[in-house]
């Protein structure tokens, strides 16, 4: 028999499984040519079908229409058929067949079955699960179960699941990922059947608990039962499996596990309620923590941390005198508190015996949060000041020699805040700690001038951070005693010279000014544009004259920075000085010279450029390009298009920039031209993005097929140009690239769009907001909405809030431009769904602005205890008066407890 | 009015594009808190090519024919030059005290090849060739040190040996004055020590620049260099390594480097007081 080339045949059969077709592999497989098959009932061809009951599957395809599937593992072959090469474990070949119907319209006339010869596959795997056996050579069986892994199909994932127990881990490791890529619900079975037999195993439980969360197949069922086992390790392994399965169906399971009668049972369901972040079970795990059980209290808090309901804080606080539970609840207090847990974190500060760094560490999650959410976090800094007495004050200067670099920044934090030599000294030292260095800087800086003494001394201190971190605090400090010291670094430090000149332009004093000025020629680059800038800052009165000769120094470095000194200030007395340098002999100055003059109102200006466009060498011509750009009025139009047929790329980039810019619309067609043809790339995108600027059908029609280019740098100019016009033709790409396979390019449409709305726009934007797997593009098209701010994107973010996946973006995003969209926000209240109306409660929270505030007070009569929760706490929060009157009647006759509790609270402010 | 440094901003979609280029390029990665990290670093580039944008600057580095020598600049720019001598030394005692030894016992004719792969501006090859020397191994088997940097001004102060102060802050005073010399405000390296080290530029994310030093190499030196790589470039490089490199091969990485959370073909091992990751 000859090789067939592939693997595969196929034959159809009508309704009464006659055969109809029969291809040349089957024939040359069977030995039954198609002039044999064709005609015959599969029951003569295949005498053994019905013995074996494989008849019944090909009446079913028939009678109910579904797709029948043929395992080798189970059922070896469809007929009888020698392998087409020699297998070591089957006589006879294997097949792998589906069997499906065929239809005309609505009526199933036949089936067509294919069928596969999978024997060398499984001979493949069963050597690779004979390698995995091999208990004596972990390198064999790590191959094996790589190459498992990777094969594109598996007959059989049983050697897998076996290797789940291997007492290697990277074999471990290898089998989960081949069964999270191959398993399917028949995998899932084993697994579970196997976590079930042999839960004692901790490397198998260990493994199977990962491939049931990375496998997305639906194994709560079955979990949710086990949890009511007798057994007790199948119970806390279940409970362990759905808090890896991310599910929130299992939360009503795992609350009712809180009665186990079992602690361990007790301790896995709080575990998973918290990595589930079940708010449901606030209430129970609340208890959990207050009951001081500490070994289900420390998991409870947890959890609660995990689930962030800032409603269990209150309760919390008492747990600070529990001697077991007191760092735990310090640290969720941080997270969860508001500025209540203020007093008693502080209070426990203050004690000899305080867990100081966790109750910094509080101190600070607290500050961080408000600062992100609500730009408050100086609220928390101003009750921790006066509330910390000396002893607090003593052990955080204690704990600082103590603590690690990770750790560092909270003290640095809680310190800034304090006051007083000790505290500025020790806050000194650590600029030489990076992980603390920003804090502490942030911190001298708010001191003024009372750090700039020690700031001084650190000026001489042999490590080069604080060194570093000394001067680039003067600077901001801003305080004279600086100037001279600062003057000393800047001639001789050579490695501070640079951030030496920056804190020398903030301080803003003249004694600086020789100093730099004597640094104007240096020979790097960095050096001299910090130098310069620092000059420009100082503005000295003596720039001017000292200008007019250097701009004649022999030293081109002199010249070019003079040039940029003169050309900022647009000192008339150098105005012919700096034409003259337009054709200085060294290419550095007459760049420089030609990038200011656009700015000098002088006649000679269009001529210079226009000779420097037509006959320099190439950067000078690229310059002069850049440099039309800022020339006024249509006279640049004639000299730009000649621009762009410069042989040099640059030169036609910034031609086709400065056109864009201009808007000369007489360039369209050779902008068009280069789009689509220039060699360089940078000069394509340059054109595409001019002709973004320009807009119109003629530019949507150069830059819609450039969308769908291969390269990304052109697709997405040409997205950015689309984004800019008007015309209604350029929505229909931008919402084409929303679907994009690549996702920066989703980005960049989402953009777009976010910039030009358009029919369609919205919809784009909340389906990639809702359900783009990436999140970088889930977040842009929050953005967009954002950015778009129609009333239709405001209420699509409205209601994002109430995804709890996106809720967290949609709320900071909404925030921050909520000022300018109070109402369209506030409709948000007016929505069905109370999720959304809590949503729009959190962001107006976050608006101090009296109409937020009345649309707050409006929410104090919502129907839902929630929502009315969230308005009190965020009137109370927002420190408005406004709504007193409500409140306090909600204290007494709220239905709701919490609400009234945090009321009672709001009143008590 | 022209910009000046400060009015160069770095949108986040030009952030994204050049970081993502010059981690293509280099493996140097700058994550999303580092935009003005790299903005500090490019700006003067960016500026002194009279651009305005770093949009433009992207185009130069992706487009511009001569966009090699333009990359020399941004490495330089970007690599941090801040080592010292005798710098966490017992990895340096493991090759010294037991792998050097080792070595030659099974090949003593053969020459022993150690490269230090991110040797910025010299201090870790020369604190491997004083440390060979104070044990008399320079006199007892042919050895070759490579000391190579991406950086070319890097090398180019390796190649002129000339250290201050700071360099020498882990060094004893005993070492520093047999091996340098004082000059004014700077110590320089004898000749005869410096003579040792064959001082190359070599990019870790190009393979020809890899396969020229890691071939035929037993010991390569990588440390504090993986910190700013991505978990994509360390794991390039460590395959290109692994490849190249001699077998038996040690690869050493810096002390807050592991590299047990990667998958990887090296072995790790302890060796003395330190540890290593071994090709076998």
């Amino acid at each position: 028999m000859s090789t067939p080339a592939h693997a595969i045949g196929i034959f159809t059969t009508d309704a009464n499984l006659v055969v109809r077709s029969w291809d040349s592999w089957l024939a040359e497989v069977t030995g039954v040519s198609a002039d044999d098959a064709q005609g015959k009932a599969i029951v003569k061809l295949f005498p053994e079908l019905e013995g074996r009951n494989l008849l019944s599957r090909f009446e079913r395809v028939l009678t109910e229409g579904v797709v029948e599937i043929l395992a080798p593992i189970f059922h070896h072959y469809l007929f009888a058929c020698a392998p087409i090469h020699p297998s070591k474990n089957f006589e006879k070949m294997q097949h792998c067949v589906t069997i499906a119907p065929l239809r005309d319209r609505e009526l199933i006339v036949g089936t067509i079955v294919t069928v596969e010869d999978v024997t060398p596959r499984l001979d493949r795997e069963l050597e690779l699960a004979g390698q995995l056996r091999r208990a004596d050579d972990e390198a064999l069986r790590l191959h094996a179960a790589e190459a498992f892994a990777e094969q594109d199909e598996i007959q059989t994932t049983a050697p897998l699941v076996e290797a789940l127990g291997d007492e290697s881990w990277r074999v471990r490791r290898m089998a989960i990922d081949g069964l999270a890529r191959h398993g399917g619900p028949d995998a899932i079975k084993s697994l579970l059947q196997t976590l079930r037999d042999e839960h004692n195993n901790l490397n198998v439980l260990n493994s199977a608990l990962q491939v049931l969360a990375l496998s997305g197949v639906d194994a709560i069922g079955p979990l949710i039962e086990w949890l009511n086992e007798a057994d007790v390790d199948l119970r806390i392994y279940s409970a362990q499996a759905l808090g890896e399965q991310c599910d929130p169906r299992a939360v009503a399971a795992l609350i009712q596990a809180l009665e186990d009668e079992d602690a361990n049972v007790r301790y896995h369901a709080i575990e998973a309620l918290g990595k589930l972040r079940a708010a449901e079970a606030v209430e129970q795990l609340t208890e959990a923590a207050e009951s001081h059980d500490f070994y289900l209290a420390f998991p409870a808090l947890d959890a609660l941390t995990r689930i962030g309901d800032p409603r269990t804080a209150s309760r919390l606080v008492p747990l600070l005198e529990d001697d077991m539970l007191r760092v735990p609840a310090a640290d969720a207090l941080g997270r969860l508190g508001d500025e209540d847990v203020v007093a008693p974190l502080v209070a426990l500060l203050n004690r000899p015996d305080a867990p100081t760094l966790v109750i910094a560490q509080a101190l600070t999650a607290l500050y961080d949060r408000f600062e992100e959410s609500y730009q408050e976090g100086s609220l928390i800094a101003d009750l921790v000041r006066p509330a910390i007495k000396a002893t607090g004050a003593q052990n955080l200067l204690d704990t600082l020699g103590e603590t690690g670099d990770d750790a560092l920044r909270a003290l640095a934090v809680v310190l800034g805040w304090l006051e007083g030599e000790a505290i500025e000294r020790a806050l000194t030292r650590l600029l030489g700690r990076a992980t603390a260095r920003k804090e502490v800087v942030e911190a001298l800086v708010r001191h003024g001038s009372r750090s700039a003494t020690l700031l001084i001394e650190q000026l001489d201190a042999e490590d080069f951070d604080i060194r570093q971190a000394a001067v680039i605090t003067l600077g901001r400090i801003g305080d004279t005693r600086a100037v001279e010291p600062l003057v000393g670094v800047l001639t001789t430090d050579p490695e501070l010279v640079i951030p030496a000149a920056g804190a020398l332009a903030k301080i803003g004093d003249g004694r600086a000014f020789e100093a730099l000025l004597g640094l104007i020629g240096h020979p790097e680059a960095s050096v001299r544009q910090a130098v310069i800038a620092a000059i420009n800052s100082l503005g000295h009165p003596e720039m001017a004259d000292r200008a007019v000769t250097l701009l004649e120094d022999p030293n081109p470095h002199v010249r070019e920075s003079a040039v940029r000194i003169a050309g900022y200030f647009g000192y008339a007395k150098c105005t012919e000085l700096l034409m003259k340098r337009c054709n200085d002999e060294d290419e550095s100055v007459r760049r420089a010279a030609i990038e200011h003059i656009p700015y000098l109102e002088d006649e000679q200006v269009t001529s210079i450029l226009a000779d420097s466009l037509s006959n320099g060498p190439a950067r000078v011509r690229a310059s002069a390009a850049q440099a039309f750009a800022h020339v006024e009025g249509t006279i640049a139009s004639s000299y730009l298009l000649a621009g762009l047929l410069d042989s040099d790329d640059w030169v036609r980039y910034f031609a086709a920039r400065s056109i864009g810019m201009h808007g000369f619309t007489e360039a369209v067609e050779e902008l068009a031209r280069l789009a689509q043809t220039d060699v360089a790339n940078h000069v394509r995108i340059a054109a595409i993005e001019s002709l973004g600027q320009m807009g119109g059908a003629r530019a949507v029609a150069v830059l819609a097929p450039i969308v769908e280019s291969d390269d990304t740098d052109l697709a997405r100019a040409a997205l950015g140009g689309l984004g800019l016009i008007g015309h209604p033709d350029a929505v229909q790409p931008l919402l084409a690239a929303v679907r994009s396979p690549n996702p920066s390019l989703r980005m960049d449409a989402l953009r777009a769009l976010g910039i030009r709305g358009g029919p369609g726009a919205v919809d784009a934007m909340e389906w990639s907001a809702a359900s783009d797997p990436d999140a970088g593009v889930a977040q842009a098209a929050i953005d967009a909405l954002a950015q778009l701010a129609t009333p239709e994107a405001i209420a699509t973010l409205t209601w994002l809030t109430s995804d709890p996946n996106r809720r967290d973006a949609s709320i900071d995003t909404l925030a921050k431009v909520g000022k300018d969209h109070i109402e369209l926000i506030g409709n948000g209240l007016t929505h069905t769904q109370p999720a959304v109306r809590r949503g729009t409660v959190e962001v107006l929270g976050r608006i101090k602005h009296s109409r937020a505030s009345d649309f707050l007070s409006r929410a104090l009569d919502d129907p839902d205890a929630l929502v009315r929760l969230a308005a009190v706490r965020a009137l109370s929060h927002l420190g408005t008066r406004i709504a007193e009157r409500k409140i306090v009647a909600m204290a007494r006759t709220d239905p709701d407890t919490n609400v009234r509790r945090t009321a009672q609270k709001a009143l008590k402010k | 009015m022209p910009f000046y440094r400060d009015t160069l901003g770095l949108p986040d979609s030009a952030f994204a594009l050049l970081r993502d280029l010059i981690h293509e390029r280099t493996g140097l990665y700058y994550d999303n808190g580092k935009n003005e990290l790299l903005t500090d670093k490019l700006s003067p580039l960016v500026v002194d090519r009279g651009f305005n944008s770093f949009l433009d600057y992207y185009y130069l580095l992706r487009y511009d024919s001569g966009a090699e020598e333009e990359w020399k600049r941004v490495l330089n720019a970007l690599s941090v030059q801040e080592t010292y001598f005798w710098r966490e030394i017992d990895q340096v005692h493991a090759v010294v005290d037991i792998l050097v030894p080792q070595y030659f016992s099974q090949n003593p004719l053969t020459p022993l090849r150690i490269w230090s792969s991110a040797c910025a501006t010299g201090e870790e090859p020369l604190t491997l060739a004083m440390a060979l020397s104070e044990s008399g191994w320079f006199d007892r088997g042919p050895i070759q040190i490579y000391g190579s940097d991406a950086s070319t001004a890097a090398i180019e102060k390796a190649k002129r040996g000339v250290y201050r102060e700071r360099a020498f802050r882990n060094l004893v005073p005993r070492l520093r004055s047999k091996y340098f010399s004082e000059r004014e405000r700077h110590w320089e390296i004898q000749m005869e020590l410096h003579r040792r080290i064959n001082w190359r530029v070599a990019n870790l994310a190009k393979e020809d620049d890899v396969s020229m030093l890691a071939t035929n190499t037993q010991i390569i030196f990588c440390r504090n260099l993986f910190i700013y790589f991505s978990e994509d470039s360390i794991l390039k490089t460590l395959k290109m390594f692994y490849r190249m490199m001699s077998s038996p091969g040690y690869l050493f990485v810096g002390a807050s480097e592991s590299l047990l959370r990667l998958k990887t073909d090296f072995e790790f091992q302890e060796l003395g007081a330190a540890f290593v990751y071994v090709k076998r």
